[in-house]
């Protein structure tokens, strides 16, 4: 029972992983940046995915909304940040993308308060009872909407001219510029998309704990950098299956060596282990 | 000078041994670390239980770089079996499993209420902030020959382009343990000052925002410059100082600030600088 | 006489693409070898896989009898190999001369306590500095490595690989960038290094040069190696003249 039961945490926890994760691996294979604001878009899709609920009554309203304006920001990011130095040593982005990631969570503290926010009226909180356990209605809705929503992405990127473009340019930029696909384009889609993800990820959170607050991405996104390693950085069906690797890894290690370490140090724990065993990630191509 | 004003270049002289001992792994020898005040709170806790078991001052700071070092060694042997680009996660990794075990082991290390009561390391306060500012000063000399030094040369080598320093005969391996190990055995060193400094830590001390600290120390001084880097972690140590006023916003200027520096400016102060006195010359020459 | 480098049943491939099968071939002592073969045959693999910076499947290679197949590629340097890549590959944050000065006191580099004791850089400058003059770029010397010209950048790979004073150089096309002009003076540079009794193995597109300066040819087509021995002899050979078929060659006319 207790086996479901860290099982089911593991798969939702799992789910929301990839959900961030995806995005940082999409900005990872196609600039080769360690995008560590991500986090910041993540806790800012909290904040506006409960400020518009609360504001109209509709999560279903909300939702869309709060990952669209996230998806533009991320854009912006892109445009006003990272291209101007994307021709400098790798830790030049890395270190600006902390900065901005302080800037970002220091904002929110700023302007929302260092408490957080609580929904006026958190929804899908009823419970109800299957296979023995007791669930809420959150929790499915994440498994469903995580599965559908890459699904749905996935699909898209084989079935259409715009991602077709996008997955010959992250194969080959400069081939698929000789083809007359627009590099830049294809850059602004993903951070579009990337980031609206983290934005649903981070409503989902929000509503798993009816709290957003203005710390609430850095754990998140550290952990989701380990996954994207995991995953073999740059390979998105390596990110799923880490992902949800960990969300299960991690319940079953608060449980069995909690008293060790604490549960943010068992996803590294993890990550360290597999890499000396596999250094090129568990799902990496040599 | 008042007690406030020395404890203050206390905590400068400690920041400038910390940051240069990440200076010789990142900046000479091009590995990033986000992971450098793991080693800094495994020298700060080694000194805290050295000290309370009645070990000698000096004694007590050697036991700090050594332990620090070993455990460099490991994480740096972790590093050379992966991909180049995994490194800054995988050594962000090794911080978080440092804080998230000192956080749980409450028998010896205090969990997350830390260790109190560090006995004193037996001089004044001002002896101290002397004692602390010779060993930077020591550190800043031992920096500058590394740099003039064949070991400096090969570490440019590496930082570089390790395929081409291997094809000249680097064994690229070996330099990286040796940076690894000397850049974490000073931040063992600054971990020991800073805990018969305060003579009370806690694990939140060497926390990821610590490592970042650190790290933004480096790039706003200029990586591998080693005047740059002194003055980037006077500036940064002494910034929320400035700031005081406006105390609320500090860490928001301080995100900005990094920002834009490696926005605008990604050679650091070094980098600002050179381009100075660059122009300087030329006008100089010019009629 | 032992040659100098051995490679026996030499097989490579990456995933499923076999690039080098069974190759086979030996240097003799102070002979100019010339490695030639279509693109893609897998020339530069093979000088790769000597050097250890890939690593084949299966392999015998040895140095003047030693066994050097699994050592890694510094202590390969150190036994007396030196190459020079096909597409250049600098320390771009470091002068010209600096870029040989390190190759030059590799020495020095070999124990990394000892290395932190040296701190002149004087001698190995000057020898630095009189590779570059004898590789036609002395006026580079100073230049920092960034932004420079190709034709400066090759001969820059073939002092840092001199200034190893390596028993054996593996050249990797160092012509090719090169106009015809330079080509030619650096083709008489390294045959003059030859006669100086270097032994030289080069791989080299540009057939009259080859013609000009090589004693002996092996050739490779598909990852395999289909013929070897006098220049002239293997170049009029049916295989040879197959495998560079719808390739550019002009070999009568020489």
């Amino acid at each position: 029972m207790l086996f479901l039961e860290l099982f089911a945490q593991g798969l939702i926890y799992g789910c929301m992983y990839a959900t961030i994760a995806v995005g940082l691996t999409l900005v990872y294979s196609l600039l080769r940046i360690l995008h560590v604001a991500h986090a910041g878009l993540f806790a800012l899709g909290g904040y506006l995915g409960l400020l518009l609920t609360n504001a109209t009554g509709s999560l279903i309203l909300a939702l869309p909304l709060a990952a669209a304006a996230v998806g533009v920001v991320g854009m912006a990011i892109y445009r006003f940040c990272y291209e101007p130095i994307l021709h400098r040593p790798p830790y030049v982005a890395l270190i600006a993308s902390i900065g901005l990631f302080i800037a970002l969570e220091e904002i929110f503290r700023l302007i929302f308060g260092p408490y957080g926010l609580t929904y006026a009226q958190a929804p899908l909180q009823e419970t109800f009872a299957m296979g023995g356990m007791t669930i809420r209605r959150v929790e499915i809705v994440i498994v469903v909407g995580s599965v559908l929503i890459l699904g749905i992405l996935s699909w898209l990127s084989r079935h259409t001219r715009l991602g077709v473009a996008w997955r010959a340019t992250v194969d080959d930029p400069q081939m698929a510029a000789s083809f007359g696909i627009s590099v830049l384009k294809v850059r602004y889609l993903n951070f579009f998309i990337g980031s609206a993800l983290a934005a649903v990820a981070g409503v989902f959170i929000s509503l798993l704990s009816n709290l957003v607050e203005p710390t609430m991405g850095g754990v998140p996104s550290y952990k989701a950098l380990a996954i994207i390693v995991l995953g073999g950085l740059g390979n998105v069906t390596g990110t799923l299956c880490a992902s949800l690797l960990l969300g299960v890894t991690e319940a079953f290690g608060t449980i069995y060596i909690g008293n060790f370490m604490d549960r943010d140090a068992i996803a590294f724990a993890f990550m360290i282990v597999v890499l000396m065993v596999r250094p090129q990630g568990l799902f990496g191509g040599r | 000078m008042g007690i406030y004003e020395i404890s203050l270049a206390t905590v400068v002289g400690i920041n400038v041994i910390l940051a240069l001992g990440l200076n010789l792994i990142t900046g000479f020898c091009g590995q990033i670390s986000l992971g450098h005040a793991a080693f800094y709170g495994i020298g700060a806790y080694t000194t805290a239980l050295a000290a309370q078991s009645g070990v000698p001052g000096l004694v007590s700071l050697a036991a700090a770089m050594f332990a620090a070092a070993a455990i460099g060694v490991v994480v740096g042997l972790a590093s050379l079996r992966v991909r180049h680009d995994f490194l800054a996660i995988t050594t962000m990794g090794v911080g978080f499993l440092f804080l998230g075990i000192v956080r749980q082991e409450d028998r010896w290390l205090g969990g997350e209420l830390g260790i109190s009561a560090i006995p004193a390391f037996g001089l004044s306060k001002p002896g101290y902030l002397l004692f602390v500012l010779l060993l930077a000063l020591l550190t800043a000399m031992l920096s500058g020959y590394i740099n003039r030094s064949w070991m400096g040369f090969a570490f440019e080598a590496v930082a570089d382009d390790e395929d081409t320093a291997r094809v000249v005969g680097v064994d690229v391996a070996a330099y990286k343990l040796a940076a690894f190990s000397l850049g974490t055995a000073l931040a063992g060193l600054a971990g020991g000052l800073y805990a018969y400094f305060t003579r009370f830590i806690v694990p939140d001390d060497f926390g990821f925002i610590t490592s970042i600290s650190i790290l933004s120390m480096v790039a706003v001084g200029g990586i591998g410059s080693t005047t740059g880097v002194i003055l980037g972690a006077g500036l940064l140590t002494l910034m929320p100082e400035f700031f005081r006023f406006i105390s609320d916003y500090k860490l928001l200027v301080y995100g900005v600030l990094l920002f834009a520096v490696m926005r605008f400016a990604p050679e650091g102060l070094a980098g600002v600088g050179r381009s100075w006195l660059a122009r300087w010359r030329l006008g100089r020459r010019a009629p | 006489m032992k040659p100098l480098l051995e490679v026996a049943d030499l097989t490579l491939h990456f995933g499923g693409v076999k690039a080098l099968t069974d190759v086979s071939f030996a240097v003799r002592e102070k002979e100019f070898l010339c490695l030639i073969g279509p693109n893609g045959a897998g020339k530069t693999t093979l000088l790769k896989s000597i050097l250890g910076i890939v690593q084949p499947q299966q392999a015998e290679i040895r140095l003047a009898g030693r066994s050097i197949t699994h050592l890694p590629t510094h202590r390969r340097i150190r036994l007396g190999l030196a190459l020079t890549h096909q597409i250049v590959r600098p320390f771009t944050c470091m002068t010209v001369r600096d870029n040989v000065a390190l190759a030059a006191g590799h020495q020095r580099l070999q124990r990394v306590l000892g290395a932190l004791v040296h701190l002149d850089r004087r001698s190995e400058r000057a020898k630095a500095a009189a590779f570059l003059e004898r590789v036609g770029i002395g006026d580079y010397m100073d230049h920092p490595v960034a932004g420079l010209p190709l034709g400066v950048l090759k001969r820059l790979e073939v002092a840092r690989a001199l200034a190893l004073s390596p028993r054996l150089l593996l050249l990797d096309e160092p012509l090719a960038g090169l106009n015809h002009v330079e080509a030619g003076r650096l083709a008489d540079t390294v045959a003059e290094i030859n006669q100086g009794g270097m032994t030289v193995v080069m791989i080299e597109h540009n057939l009259s040069e080859v013609l000009r300066v090589a004693q002996r040819l092996v050739v490779l087509d598909n990852g395999a190696k289909i013929a070897e021995g006098d220049p002239r002899q293997v170049l009029l050979m049916p295989t040879v003249q197959a495998a560079y078929l719808g390739e550019e060659t002009d070999i009568a006319a020489d």
